[in-house]
C-alpha cells in the first residue's frame, strides 16, 4: 500500500535524522596538562577533564571534547603521578575516578568509592580523607586511608572532634590537612553550628596527628591571627628548608557576620619545632587592607596569592585579585597584566607550578564566559595570557608526567 | 432482544409525536444513539437518560431505526396517530464491538472523545482490564507519552507528553485535579480496572479541566457505566507482587447509590540490578555486578466509599465519600544508584472526604458540576540508622546523621481542592463554559529527633478561573476559544509573604472534517503554570524543593490529523499524526542537585520544542489488531546567558539533556472467538517498547560521555475470557528478554517478570 510505504519511509527518516553523533574520543589537544572545566550552565551539570600540551599557548574547548565527569562539586588531586577526580556528594558515598596520562590522553585506571569528605591530602603513598562532624551532638569524625597503589581503602577510624578543642565546647572543623614529616597537621576553625559560627574568632589552632594511627599528638595554638586557611582551602605551606608558613584570611563569623578583630596575616612554625615562632607578616598592613584567600607556593619563598579588598570580604572568601608575596622579605605586590578586575568572574584555586621559584599558572574565568590560563612571573610581578579555554569555567589545572 | 411497546394519547393536529426511552441489556440508559424515522427526514439522539423525542411526525405507520456505536442496530415499527404521542421503550443489544468495527462503523465514547476539536487521545481502559497494568502502564503505550518510573511497584514516576514532563502535565480523575491526593493515590498505583477510559490531551486543555497545565493533561474517567455490579480481580507475579481490586456499586430503584472501590498493591521489588557494587570496607568496585534489591518493599491499600443519590430531579449524581488509604515504601536508592539505603523508609496515610455533584440541564442547557476534597492524611519520613549500606546489604557505622539525614519527620500537607464548573448550551452550535479550581497546600510537621528545628511556613494557594466559548457543527467543524486566569500565593521560609502572582492565558482550538474519515485539528495557546507545592517545598525524600522557582509560560502550537481508511472490507487502517511547536519561558525542569543526591526543579530562561508523533493501527477482521507509535521531540535550550556571565552560554541551542527524544511502541494482538465454547474468547497480545539512547548531560559537551543506553523491551500476554467476559484469566510476561531498562538518571527498572491475573465481573440487569 502506498500510504504504508510512505509511513515506513517517514519513520525511517525520523530515525536517521536523530541518530547519534560520532564517537571519536581522542582529545583535541593531547598533552600532559589536565584542566577541569564546568560548562557555565548554572549547576548540576557534569565537569569535563581536558588535556593540553601547553599552558602558555593554544586553546581547548569542552565542545565535543573532554572526559565527562559524573556530576559537578568535584575535587581534584594528583598524587603518585595519578590524577584523582573525587565527587563531593553530601550523604552519598564519594565516587572517585583515577586516571593517568598515556600518549597525551587521560586513561581511566579505576573507579572506587570512598566517603564524602571535607579534607583530603596525599600522605606517604596514600590519600588521607577526613569526614568532619558539624553537629555538636554528634561529634564523631571519620578518617580513611586510601592506597594510591591498590586504590582501595586500607584502613579507617574515628576521632572526637569536640574533644580536640578542650573545654571550648565547639567542634574542631579542619580547614584542610597536610603531611609534615611523619605527622599530619590539621589547621582548624572552631564551629558551634552548621553555619560555621564561632565564639572564638580571634584564634588559630593546628591539630597534630600521628599518621600511623591518627592519634592526636598535640594542638598548636596562636592568638595573633584568626583560624588558618578556610573550608576546603589549604592554609599551610612547607618551604624548602622545612619551615611551615600559614596564612589566615581573617574569615571567622559569629552570628552570621564576620567577627575577627585579627588581621589577615602569615605566621610560621620553624622546621623541627611544633610551635609558632615570632614571625608575623601583617598582610593587611602591607597591602592596604587586602587579605589572602588562597595561595600557590612556587618555591624560593615566593607565593602567588588571591586576595580580597577590605570591602569585598566574605565568610567563605574567594579573592579575585592576584598578588605576589615573598614571605622572607614580607612583600606584597599586585600582579599586572591580568584582565580588568570587573571582568573576572572567578580564579581557580587548584593550580599548577613547576616549583621553579618563579612561575605559576592560574585560571582566570571571565564574565563573558571565556577562560584563560595566565602565567604569573613572580620576579616581574606580571601575568601573561596563555591557553584559552572555551565552553566552561576552569576549576583546576594539574599536570601528570 | 426484548421489545416492549406502549402507547399514550395526546391531542394534536395532523401530526403526532414519539417519546421513547432506550436501555441496554443491563437496564442502563443507552446514550447517544441515533433514532431515525425511515423515509422521513426526522430523527433524534438519545440523551444521558436514554430518552428521545421526535415531533411533527406525520400520522401513519413508520419504521424507527436505532443505530449507535456499541449496539446492534434495531428496527421497530410504530403507528402514529394524529395529535397523539406514541411512547416506546426499547432495549438494544450490545454488539461485541471490536476496535476495527468501531473504527468504521461508528464511534464509541473513546472515539467520540478523539473527535473533539482538542488534540486528545482516549485510551479504552476496558480493553486492558484483564492485564495487571496500572494507569501508568496503559499511558506508556500512547503516542507522544513516555512514563518514566524510578523502579518497580510504587516507585515515583514522571510522565512526559510531547516534550513536556513532570508537572507540565496535569492529572485529573473525573475532572478533579489529583494534585493533593497523596502518595497512595497516583497513576502508578491505581489499577486499570478503576478507569473506564483515559483521556490524554496534548496541548490545549478544555476548560472543564481547569488547571494551569503547561503542556497537556490526563483525565481518568472512572467507571460508572453500570449501576449494579461487582468487579473483582487479583494478580500475582514476580518479585512477590500482589495486586487486588474490588469495584462495586449498588443502586436502589429510588436512586440511592453506594459505590465501593478497594484495592491493594504489594511488592518486594527485589529484582536484580546491574551496578558497580562497591565493597563497603575497601571501596573497591566490582564492575557490572548483579545484585538483588533488598530494601524496596512497597505496599499500599486504599478504600474509596461513596454514598449518595443518582438521577434525581436536583442531581444526576450527588455523592459524599471518603478515601482512606495508607502506604509503606522502603527507599532503596537516592537519585542515583550509587547511594544505597537499607532502612530508610516512608509511611503515609490518606483520609480524604470527598463531595461530588453533577446536574445536567439544571435549567435547560445548563450543566453544573461541583467537586471538593481535602486530604487530612499524614506522611512520615523515617531515617534513624546511623549506618551506610552497600549493594550487598552490608552496613557499617557512618557517623551520626542517619543514612541520608536522620529523621522521624512527620507532616501533613493539608491539601484541598474545590472545583466548580458550569456550561451552557446556547443552541445546537454554541456553548459557553466557566470553571474555577482552587487548590490549597499547607505543610506542617515536626520531628521528635530534631525538636528544635524551625519548620518554616510552607504554604501555597492557587486559583484557576477559566472561560470558554465553543461553536461547532457536527461532523463539519468546531472552534473553541478559551481563557484562563491564574492566581498563586506562596508563603515560603523566612522570606516575607510573597506578593501574589497573577497570570493570564488564552488559546484557540479548531477542527475541520474533510470527510467523516479525515479530520484535522489545530490549536494555539499562551499558557502559564505556577510551581507546584512539591516543586516549591520538596517531597522530603529524593526531590528537593526550590522556593525561588518562577512560574513558566509557553506558546504552544499543535496540529493533528486523524484519518481512517480501508484497503478492503477486512483490512482497515487508522492514522493519527501530530506536530507540536512550543516555546517556553522560565521552563521548569528537574536536574540533579550539586551533590547528585536529589533532584531539584530549576528554571531555564527558554526552551524550544519541535516534535511530532504518529500512530498507525491496522486490523484484519476481528482476528488481528496491530499498531505502531513513534514519537520524536527535540527540546532545545534557548537560554543565551547564564547567571553571572555576560557571554553566550556554551550550551545555548544545545539539546536538553537527560530527556528521551525518540521512542515508540508496537503491539499486535490476536483474538480467537468462541474458543472452547460459545462466549469464550482468547486473546494473545504482544507489546514492544523502544527508547533511543540519550545523554545524561548536555550533548554538545565532552567526547567521552555518559549516556542512558537504548532500551528495547517486549511484553506478551494471553487472556482467556469465559461467559462473555464474566470470568477472565490472564497471563503476562513482561520484559521477556530481560533487557536492561533505565529511567530517570539511570535508575534501573525490573527485569523479566511473570504475572497471572484472575478477574470476575458480575452485573445485575435492572428491571425498570
Amino acid at each position: 500500500m502506498n500510504i504504508k510505504t510512505t509511513l515506513a519511509a517517514l519513520f525511517v527518516a525520523v530515525t536517521f535524522a536523530v541518530s547519534c553523533s560520532d564517537d571519536d574520543n581522542a582529545p583535541a589537544n593531547p598533552g600532559n596538562f589536565i584542566l577541569a572545566v564546568t560548562p557555565a550552565a548554572s549547576t548540576g551539570v557534569a565537569d569535563y577533564l581536558l588535556t593540553a600540551s601547553s599552558l602558555d599557548t593554544g586553546s581547548v574547548s569542552t565542545a565535543e571534547n573532554g572526559v565527562e565527569q559524573d556530576g559537578t562539586y568535584r575535587y581534584y588531586v594528583t598524587h603518585n603521578n595519578k590524577f584523582f577526580s573525587m565527587l563531593y556528594g553530601q550523604g552519598n558515598p564519594g565516587a572517585v575516578t583515577a586516571y593517568d596520562i598515556q600518549a597525551g590522553a587521560l586513561n581511566k585506571l579505576t573507579n572506587f568509592q570512598t566517603e564524602t569528605v571535607q579534607s583530603f591530602a596525599p600522605v606517604n603513598n596514600d590519600l588521607l580523607l577526613v569526614k568532619i562532624a558539624r553537629n555538636l551532638a554528634t561529634p564523631t569524625s571519620s578518617w580513611y586511608k586510601v592506597s594510591t597503589e591498590s586504590l582501595t581503602i586500607t584502613s579507617e577510624g574515628t576521632m572526637n572532634t569536640l574533644d580536640i578543642t578542650g573545654d571550648l565546647g565547639e567542634l574542631a572543623h579542619f580547614t584542610w590537612i597536610k603531611q609534615v614529616g611523619d605527622k599530619v597537621y590539621a589547621p582548624y576553625q572552631t564551629i558551634k553550628d552548621r553555619s560555621f559560627n564561632t565564639d572564638y574568632p580571634d584564634q588559630a589552632w593546628i591539630a597534630v596527628f600521628n599518621y600511623a594511627d591518627m592519634s592526636l599528638d598535640k594542638v598548636i595554638e596562636d592568638n595573633r591571627t584568626s583560624f588558618i586557611g578556610r573550608y576546603f582551602m589549604d592554609g599551610l605551606s612547607i618551604a624548602e628548608n622545612g619551615d611551615i608558613y600559614a596564612f589566615s584570611p581573617s574569615a571567622a563569623t559569629t552570628g552570621g557576620a564576620l567577627s575577627s578583630t585579627k588581621h589577615s596575616a602569615i605566621t610560621r612554625i620553624k622546621s623541627g619545632t611544633t610551635e609558632f615562632d615570632e614571625y608575623y607578616f601583617d598582610v593587611e598592613d602591607a597591602s592596604g587592607g587586602n587579605n589572602i584567600t588562597s595561595w600557590l607556593y612556587v618555591g624560593n619563598n615566593n607565593y602567588i596569592v588571591h586576595s580580597q579588598a577590605k570591602s569585598e570580604r566574605t565568610s567563605f572568601p574567594s579573592g579575585r585579585r592576584v598578588a605576589v608575596v615573598n614571605v622572607i622579605n614580607k612583600t606584597y605586590d599586585i600582579v599586572s597584566g591580568l584582565p580588568a578586575f570587573d571582568d573576572i568572574a572567578s580564579l581557580t584555586t587548584n593550580n599548577y607550578t613547576p616549583k621553579d621559584g618563579r612561575t605559576g599558572y592560574i585560571g582566570v574565568n571571565l564574565k563573558d564566559g571565556t577562560g584563560y590560563v595566565y602565567k604569573i612571573d613572580v620576579t616581574t610581578k606580571t601575568a601573561t595570557q596563555g591557553l584559552k579555554v572555551d565552553g566552561g569555567t576552569l576549576t583546576a589545572i594539574q599536570h601528570l608526567d | 432482544m426484548a421489545l416492549l411497546c406502549a402507547c399514550g394519547i395526546f391531542a394534536q393536529a395532523q401530526t403526532g409525536s414519539i417519546r421513547g426511552t432506550i436501555l441496554d441489556k443491563t437496564g442502563e440508559p443507552a446514550i447517544g444513539l441515533m433514532v431515525k424515522i425511515q423515509d422521513l427526514a426526522l430523527g433524534a439522539a438519545t440523551n444521558h437518560a436514554g430518552a428521545f423525542v421526535i415531533e411533527n411526525v406525520t400520522a401513519g405507520k413508520h419504521i424507527l431505526l436505532v443505530t449507535g456505536i456499541g449496539f446492534q442496530s434495531l428496527q421497530h415499527t410504530i403507528h402514529i396517530e394524529t395529535g397523539k404521542e406514541a411512547v416506546v421503550s426499547l432495549t438494544v443489544e450490545s454488539s461485541s464491538t471490536e476496535l476495527e468495527e468501531v473504527m468504521v462503523v461508528g464511534r464509541s465514547e473513546v472515539q467520540e472523545t478523539n473527535r473533539q476539536a482538542y488534540n486528545v487521545t482516549a485510551v479504552d481502559a476496558k480493553q486492558l482490564y484483564n492485564t495487571t497494568l496500572d494507569l501508568a502502564g496503559a499511558l506508556d503505550r500512547v503516542a507522544g507519552v513516555r512514563v518514566r518510573e524510578s523502579g518497580g511497584v510504587g516507585s515515583s514516576f514522571n510522565l512526559s507528553l510531547n516534550g513536556f514532563s513532570g508537572n507540565h502535565v496535569r492529572f485529573f480523575i473525573d475532572g478533579i485535579p489529583m494534585d493533593g491526593f497523596g502518595s497512595s493515590f497516583q497513576i502508578n498505583n491505581i489499577p486499570i480496572n478503576s478507569a473506564d477510559r483515559i483521556e490524554v490531551y496534548k496541548g490545549v486543555v478544555p476548560i472543564s479541566l481547569a488547571s494551569d497545565a503547561l503542556g497537556g493533561a490526563i483525565n481518568i474517567i472512572t467507571n460508572d457505566r453500570y449501576r449494579n455490579y461487582v468487579d473483582v480481580s487479583y494478580s500475582y507475579g514476580s518479585f512477590n507482587t500482589h495486586r487486588s481490586v474490588i469495584n462495586a456499586a449498588a443502586t436502589s430503584e429510588r436512586g440511592l447509590q453506594v459505590q465501593l472501590s478497594a484495592y491493594q498493591n504489594y511488592s518486594d521489588n527485589d529484582y536484580k540490578v546491574k551496578v558497580d557494587a562497591a565493597d563497603i570496607w575497601t571501596g573497591a568496585y566490582t564492575p557490572g555486578a548483579w545484585v538483588r534489591r533488598f530494601h524496596d518493599v512497597y505496599h499500599n491499600e486504599a478504600l474509596i466509599a461513596q454514598v449518595g443519590v443518582v438521577k434525581k430531579k436536583y442531581a444526576d449524581k450527588l455523592l459524599l465519600g471518603i478515601t482512606l488509604g495508607r502506604n509503606y515504601k522502603e527507599i532503596q536508592t537516592g537519585a542515583r544508584m550509587v547511594s544505597v539505603f537499607g532502612k530508610w523508609h516512608r509511611r503515609g496515610d490518606v483520609v480524604t472526604p470527598t463531595f461530588k455533584y453533577r446536574k445536567q440541564d439544571l435549567i435547560k442547557g445548563l450543566d453544573v458540576t461541583l467537586n471538593a476534597n481535602y486530604n487530612l492524611g499524614s506522611e512520615q519520613n523515617i531515617d534513624t540508622m546511623n549506618v551506610r549500606y552497600d549493594w550487598y546489604g552490608n552496613s557499617k557505622p557512618n557517623g551520626t546523621s542517619g543514612e541520608r539525614s536522620r529523621s522521624l519527620y512527620k507532616y501533613k500537607n493539608n491539601t484541598g481542592v474545590a472545583t466548580a464548573m458550569a456550561s451552557y448550551r446556547i443552541n445546537d452550535r454554541q456553548s459557553i463554559a466557566m470553571s474555577d479550581v482552587f487548590n490549597t497546600f499547607n505543610r506542617k510537621g515536626s520531628d521528635v529527633l530534631n525538636p528544635d528545628a524551625t519548620n518554616p511556613p510552607s504554604k501555597t494557594q492557587k486559583n484557576v478561573l477559566g472561560l470558554s466559548y465553543a461553536y461547532s457543527k457536527e461532523d463539519a467543524f468546531g472552534i473553541t476559544l478559551i481563557s484562563k486566569f491564574i492566581t498563586q500565593k506562596n508563603v515560603v521560609a523566612a522570606q516575607e509573604a510573597r506578593a501574589t502572582t497573577d497570570k493570564i492565558g488564552y488559546g484557540i482550538v479548531g477542527t475541520y472534517f474533510f470527510s467523516t474519515s479525515l479530520q484535522v485539528k489545530a490549536s494555539y495557546e499562551l499558557t502559564n503554570r505556577m510551581p507546584e507545592a512539591q516543586e516549591i517545598f520538596g517531597d522530603v525524600e529524593n526531590f528537593e524543593g526550590n522556593p525561588s522557582l518562577l512560574p513558566e509560560q509557553s506558546d504552544n502550537i499543535n496540529v493533528g490529523l486523524a484519518y481512517t481508511f480501508a484497503a478492503d472490507a477486512n483490512n482497515k487502517f487508522l492514522l493519527n499524526a501530530n506536530g507540536v511547536y512550543r516555546y517556553s519561558r522560565n521552563f521548569i525542569y528537574n536536574r540533579l542537585n550539586n551533590n547528585q543526591s536529589k533532584l531539584i526543579p530549576d528554571n531555564r530562561e527558554g526552551v524550544r520544542t519541535y516534535g511530532g508523533d504518529a500512530e498507525l493501527r491496522y486490523s484484519h477482521k476481528r482476528l488481528i489488531s496491530a499498531g505502531v507509535t513513534m514519537t520524536y521531540q527535540y527540546l532545545q535550550n534557548m537560554q543565551k546567558i547564564e547567571p553571572g556571565y555576560t557571554g553566550v552560554s556554551p550550551v545555548y541551542l544545545d539539546q536538553m539533556p537527560n530527556i528521551p527524544y525518540l521512542f515508540g511502541n508496537a503491539d499486535v494482538s490476536v483474538s480467537l472467538r468462541d474458543l472452547g465454547a460459545k462466549g469464550n474468547n482468547m486473546s494473545i497480545g504482544y507489546n514492544m517498547l523502544y527508547v533511543h539512547a540519550f545523554y545524561l548531560y548536555w550533548p554538545s559537551r565532552g567526547s567521552d560521555k555518559l549516556d542512558i543506553p537504548e532500551q528495547l523491551s517486549h511484553d506478551v500476554n494471553i487472556v482467556y475470557s469465559l461467559k462473555q467476559g464474566r470470568y477472565n484469566v490472564g497471563l503476562e510476561a513482561r520484559n521477556v528478554t530481560d533487557a536492561l531498562l533505565y529511567d530517570n538518571f539511570s535508575l534501573q527498572k525490573p527485569g523479566r517478570g511473570f504475572y497471572v491475573n484472575v478477574r470476575a465481573f458480575f452485573h445485575k440487569t435492572s428491571n425498570n
